[in-house]
């Protein structure tokens, strides 16, 4: 008797995690209907018609081949990113002296917009994949370097006084006290930064690559009337965003991420 | 061997995906297997920029033709997407030569760089159109309308230039908003603007789709108008010249195949339009064919005279100083005699397959 509600509210729970979202697309699907129709435009789309769009481009071959490409470019892009954003902003936050000298120039790089940086990219990498990748990769870095810096300069001193106390210096100290404590603030950092990266990725294919998704958008503006297929950029964009989130969001849920959270 | 700990499966599945994304890509995109599988051409390729507007067809053509009839080509044919990056691109040097606006050429010379105008691309092939319902029916009527140009340094801006020269109206007359290309139907649509302005076949698609209405082709304003322009650095003059010739009579005879016959223009139309532009075929059909003399590609050869009146308005329009002549910005010595030149040797594509 006493375990039915809960496991009632449990069901509940889950169905609403399912309805509520699917509800809500539905009716914004219905209303962009209903808009258009309202509107009498002819030259937006109805969702309707974006979904023949993306038929028209699976039939080509075309879905497959220019989601890889912007996956690959926004992969490398933001692995790069993490690769040279935690570490270097964990250094920042230990070490003062490096905060000193180097927070200024990256407070003054990170508001600058990907798009200010396609006539460097295209400068320094050329036409094909580097140029986007280096795009994705500045429009990255900078999120997960302030994070992490965050991360060490905000952990809780206790932490720090305690492992020094039981002698702790070193590699050890930062592996075991450091890097853990601050983690769940990279981590929120990483999750931001890839929004941004698969943000960036429609300014990072202006150039002249010839595939991928943002390039897709780009070149239905250069077809004529196919805002259809303009819009299909759009959704496939927002979808594959929801499902890196998605697995981002997984990442909290690791043992050694998870104790991070336990202080709140 | 130890159970694998969450942090090691995290490790080993980015690691995964990141070979699977990718070695996907490499075989996707950029045809890793079949061109190494197929012996990849070893030979040095000239990457030629363009954008896909009427004004640079004859780069694509120059192209499918070559394949057609040799089987492959010393040119590789990049499309951009917007101005700024076909400029950059040839500044950084990754395309020795381009097509590009005339007036940029001429400015970028004046610049300093090292940028030879060696060919025309074509003549004519832009127009003013304006919204089928409104009252706008000549140049005095655009008087406190707001007009779309491509860019600052395109020749439809000067085109406008000339035209308010002839209306005895100026800039103040009108309002200027610089709009890229694809967006001004939609914007003339959506009556955003008054009147649009650029290359083919945005022209001709706010025309097809029932709302635009040409106020004036190019052909009726500024007879021969020249919107694009081959460019080549310096470089590929003075090392390979022999190359540079071998582009100018490729275009050459493109233009001449283009302009012999209506069924080359609608062959054309087809191969440009699914291989190279991704545009639907019927609007470069259009374009090319109403009126048929809306945009030619003949009569390429660099003249002074069509230069200097580019020059003076590019003045009076703020985008040139004067500082660069004729001789500075031009090479002619690639120019083909005319009479000599004859039309690609190719019959167009099997008519089954149109």
């Amino acid at each position: 008797m006493s375990a039915s509600p809960s496991r009632a509210g449990i069901g509940q729970g889950r169905l609403a995690a399912f309805a509520l979202p699917i509800g809500t697309i539905a009716l914004l699907l219905v209303g962009w209907h209903v808009a258009v129709v309202a509107s009498g435009s002819d030259l937006f789309p109805k969702p309707l018609d974006v979904l023949a769009g993306l038929v028209e481009l699976v039939e080509k071959g075309l879905l497959l081949k220019y989601v890889v490409a912007s996956l690959f470019r926004v992969t490398w892009g933001f692995g790069l990113a993490v690769l040279v954003g935690v570490p270097l902003g964990l250094v920042l936050g230990w070490w003062r002296p490096a905060f000193l000298a180097l927070n200024p120039v990256i407070q003054a790089l990170r508001p600058i917009s990907p798009i200010a940086w396609i006539p460097v990219a295209i400068l320094w990498f050329g036409i094909a994949d580097a140029a986007p990748i280096f795009l994705i990769f500045l429009a990255s870095v900078f999120p997960i370097t302030v994070s992490s810096m965050a991360g060490v300069q905000n952990m809780q001193q206790v932490y720090l006084r305690a492992a020094q106390n039981f002698g702790m210096r070193g590699v050890p100290l930062f592996r075991r006290v450091i890097l853990p404590a601050a983690l769940p603030q990279i981590l929120t950092g990483i999750r931001i930064a890839l929004g941004v990266a698969w943000l960036v990725v429609v300014a990072a294919e202006m150039i002249a690559v010839n595939s991928g998704l943002g390039y897709l958008i780009i070149d239905a503006r250069n077809a004529g009337k196919r805002y259809d297929l303009v819009v299909a950029g759009m959704v496939m964009i927002g979808s594959i965003g929801l499902v890196l989130d998605l697995l981002v969001r997984r990442l909290e849920r690791i043992d050694s991420v998870r104790w991070g959270y336990g202080q709140r | 061997m130890r159970p694998l700990n969450s942090v090691q499966k995290l490790g080993l599945g980015l690691a995964a995906w990141l070979a699977l994304i990718s070695l996907l890509h490499g075989g996707l995109n950029l045809g890793w297997w079949s061109g190494k599988l197929a012996g990849a051409a070893t030979q040095e390729r000239y990457r030629v920029g363009f954008l896909p507007v009427t004004c640079h067809l004859t780069c694509p053509v120059t192209d499918f033709i070559n394949k057609q009839t040799t089987g492959h080509g010393i040119f590789e044919p990049v499309r951009f997407s917007g101005w700024p990056e076909l400029k950059e691109a040839f500044l950084a040097g990754y395309t020795p030569a381009t097509f590009l606006l005339a007036p940029m050429a001429m400015a970028l010379r004046e610049q300093g760089v090292p940028i030879k105008i060696v060919y025309l691309g074509h003549r004519d092939g832009s127009a003013v159109v304006v919204h089928k319902d409104s009252q706008i029916h000549r140049m005095q009527d655009l008087r406190g309308k707001r007009v779309a140009v491509p860019n600052r340094y395109s020749n439809q801006r000067l085109l406008i230039f000339r035209a308010l020269n002839d209306a005895g109206m100026t800039t103040a007359d009108i309002q200027l908003v610089e709009m890229p290309p694809p967006d001004m139907p939609a914007a003339l649509y959506a009556k955003a603007v008054d009147a649009i302005s650029s290359g083919e076949p945005f022209m001709g698609q706010a025309e097809l789709d029932g709302y635009g209405r040409v106020l004036w082709l190019t052909k009726d304003v500024w007879p021969n108008f020249i919107s694009c322009v081959l460019a080549v650095h310096e470089d590929m003059i003075e090392n390979h010249r022999e190359t540079v010739q071998e582009l100018v009579d490729g275009i050459a005879k493109s233009g001449k195949w283009l302009d012999q016959s209506m069924d080359h223009r609608m062959d054309a139309a087809q191969f440009v339009a699914k291989g190279y532009y991704n545009q639907h075929p019927r609007l470069l059909e259009f374009v090319l064919s109403k009126p048929p003399d809306r945009v030619k590609y003949t009569n390429l050869s660099l003249r002074r005279a069509d230069f200097e009146e580019i020059e003076k308005l590019g003045q009076q329009a703020g985008i040139l100083k004067g500082t660069a002549r004729f001789e500075d910005y031009t090479d002619t010595s690639f120019v083909p005699d005319d009479s000599v030149i004859k039309a690609h040797d190719w019959p167009g594509l099997p008519k089954e397959k149109r």
